[in-house]
């Protein structure tokens, strides 16, 4: 029991991770990115093709996720740009059909040109005994990261002007603007930011079970989820989310099965949408 | 689509109301009769080859599945995300009826449609309840495309997991034969697209028009908007569960992948994009420019998503109306140009 806990926290951490990037891009643009996954899967592809050429896994990871950022930021500087242009309901819904056309372009092309590829990363040493639990020390790793990412994004976001900036054009685009911040590099900044995170994931996930070619999307339906769970816009509701769901999956797959559980977390969105639209701890207006 | 104030919006209801009032009902189905004479002769030139009588199905099938959509998404702007699942949602239904309850497979047919058109307003309904926008609408029926996939990869006994379901009640029927369903398939389309003109000259049309061009003003003018949404979600829900329970007959065996989402929506998506979203003929032209790309492309089959996805990005950012009416803009422009040259 105990050791399905820390396998569900281990799991969340990386989902918070996910998502994060996710919720913070709607909080800040009233955009949704379906090709968050994609980007994730790209990472774990150059990772991988980096290694296969005799690259040491640290650099080869480093690499896949600056590969994932430029991909991120290649998006916002082209696609995202008209999106810009709309309001509202337009602007969200042309955000959701161009990254959907990015999110099958780019894992056409990677599922096109390595029809086998996959990252999986094997962490040495024995496992490591917490609490009575023997835990595999990729898990650890993996934890390990994802605790540093949310660590050095809360420093960001709370102590750094930058992350004022990206605050308070979340709370207000027209206040910000009018004390001389310029939403547009804010956004970049944030797109580009989320795609590096999801190519983090893409690598710490790889460290306790392979990331395929194929893992893109069911990533992105993933990190959807999370983001809805803890509130389209929130950050912390969405590391929050992340970590509950995380423990819920891997109860729910140890105990009951793996299909029932991807309907359990499904109908969890579902029902957030339903019964508190604001999620976890989204603003309600 | 693109955000109208509510000044264009309202000019725009009575323009589009006197493009299609006044028109007589003669010249307002020509377009349909013209479709079905042009695609009725299509087995007539290539009825002997097998490989161009599927693709030609699959056309049709796809045809089918934008109108649905088009009546969903064209019509009342409600981004439903989960037309593979609803097509499936008809096609198990319809295996399941006729091979587990033992019921006629013509007469499973419509009922699967129904429970599909069940399925589908009920998303309606809720996301109108409790006025979901585009996002949730879209996330809600995306999850339900997930969840859909899992529910027939996890309901083994039922539906044989991802091994897939080989359809006993419909063997040797006319279905199987490509003639024959190519004929039915160009009815059903024919028959969607005579519907959705009927809808289009009738209240529903007149107040689908209002309600996508300002969903304010409508109200105000007493339009009761929830209704026709969940109308819409009903009747195009139904469309799309019927073409499905018909395409799995036809096929004789279908699997989870057969309804995916990257199989069916996006493809759907594109077709509608770049015929033309709420026109008429814009599943027609759609799926008949598609099919000569895929063909075209042919060489290139494992690379098809991509390509997808990358007509999608160029349509939504280039013309977002549609490829045909941009075209037919472009027509009108140069008419008017040369016309007034001349006098």
């Amino acid at each position: 029991m105990l050791a399905v806990f820390f396998d569900g926290i281990v799991g969340g951490l990386q989902l918070g991770v996910l998502a994060v990037g996710l919720s913070l891009l709607y909080g800040l643009g009233g955009v949704l990115n379906l090709a968050h996954g994609a980007l994730a899967v790209s990472a774990a592809i150059v990772a991988s093709l980096a290694m296969d050429a005799g690259w040491p896994a640290v650099p080869a990871a480093v690499v896949g996720v600056l590969v994932a950022a430029a991909i991120g930021l290649g998006l916002d500087q082209t696609i995202m740009r008209p999106v810009y242009r709309l309001r509202g309901e337009s602007r969200v819904l042309l955000s959701l059909l161009l990254t959907l056309g990015a999110a099958f372009a780019i894992d056409g092309l990677l599922g096109w040109r390595y029809p086998f590829g996959g990252l999986s990363l094997r962490i040495g040493g024995g496992p490591v005994t917490i609490l009575g639990v023997r835990m595999r020390s990729g898990s650890l790793l993996a934890s390990a990261i994802a605790i540093t990412a949310i660590g050095a994004l809360t420093w960001l976001l709370r102590r750094t002007r930058t992350g004022r900036a990206v605050r308070s054009v979340i709370q207000d685009e027209v206040g910000a603007q009018l004390v001389g911040i310029n939403p547009g590099r804010v956004r970049t900044l944030i797109f580009t930011l989320s795609a590096a995170l999801a190519g983090l994931v893409a690598i710490t996930q790889s460290m306790t079970a392979p990331v395929s070619v194929s893992s893109g999307f069911s990533l992105t339906i993933l990190a959807l989820i999370v983001t809805v769970v803890g509130g389209l816009g929130s950050a912390p509701g969405a590391l929050l989310a992340g970590l509950l769901l995380g423990i819920v999956n891997a109860l729910s797959s140890f105990y009951i099965g793996t299909y029932i559980t991807a309907i359990i977390l499904l109908a969890a969105a579902a029902l957030t949408i339903l019964v508190r639209p604001a999620g976890l701890l989204g603003r309600a207006d | 689509m693109p955000g109208a104030g509510i000044g264009s919006g309202m000019s725009r209801v009575v323009v589009g109301d006197r493009s299609l009032g006044h028109r007589s009902v003669l010249s307002a189905y020509l377009p349909v009769a013209a479709v079905a004479v042009l695609l009725g002769f299509v087995p007539v030139v290539i009825g002997d080859s097998r490989t161009y009588m599927g693709l030609a199905i699959t056309a049709l099938t796809f045809g089918a599945y934008a109108c649905g959509f088009n009546v969903i998404f064209g019509s009342t702007g409600q981004l439903f995300l989960c037309l593979g699942a609803l097509a499936g949602v008809g096609g198990y239904g319809s295996a399941l009826l006729a091979d587990r309850a033992d019921l006629p497979f013509l007469v499973t047919i419509p009922m699967a449609a129904a429970i599909a058109a069940v399925v589908g307003g009920v998303f309606s309904w809720i996301s109108v309840r409790r006025s979901l926008g585009v996002i949730f609408t879209g996330i809600v029926t995306l999850t339900f495309s997930l969840g859909f996939g899992n529910l027939l990869l996890g309901q083994r006994d039922l539906t044989g997991g991802e091994t897939g379901l080989l359809i006993a009640a419909s063997q040797d029927t006319f279905l199987r034969d490509l003639v024959p369903a190519y004929y039915v398939f160009l009815g059903m389309l024919i028959g969607y697209l005579l519907l959705f003109r009927w809808l289009q000259r009738s209240h529903f049309g007149w107040a689908f028009r209002a309600l996508r061009d300002d969903e304010m003003t409508a109200e105000l003018a007493g339009i009761d908007v929830a209704r026709f949404r969940v109308w819409a979600g009903l009747i195009g829900s139904a469309m799309l569960g019927l073409v499905g329970a018909i395409h799995a007959h036809h096929n004789g065996f279908i699997n989870p992948t057969t309804f995916e989402f990257g199989r069916v929506d996006v493809r759907t998506l594109v077709i509608l994009a770049f015929g033309g979203i709420g026109t008429l003929m814009g599943p027609v032209i759609g799926t008949v420019s598609f099919a000569v790309v895929d063909e075209l492309i042919r060489d290139l089959r494992q690379l098809r998503i991509a390509v997808e996805g990358g007509i999608l990005i160029v349509l939504f950012l280039g013309f977002r109306g549609g490829v045909g009416p941009a075209v037919v803009s472009l027509y009108h422009r140069f008419r008017a140009r040369t016309g007034r040259t001349g006098s």
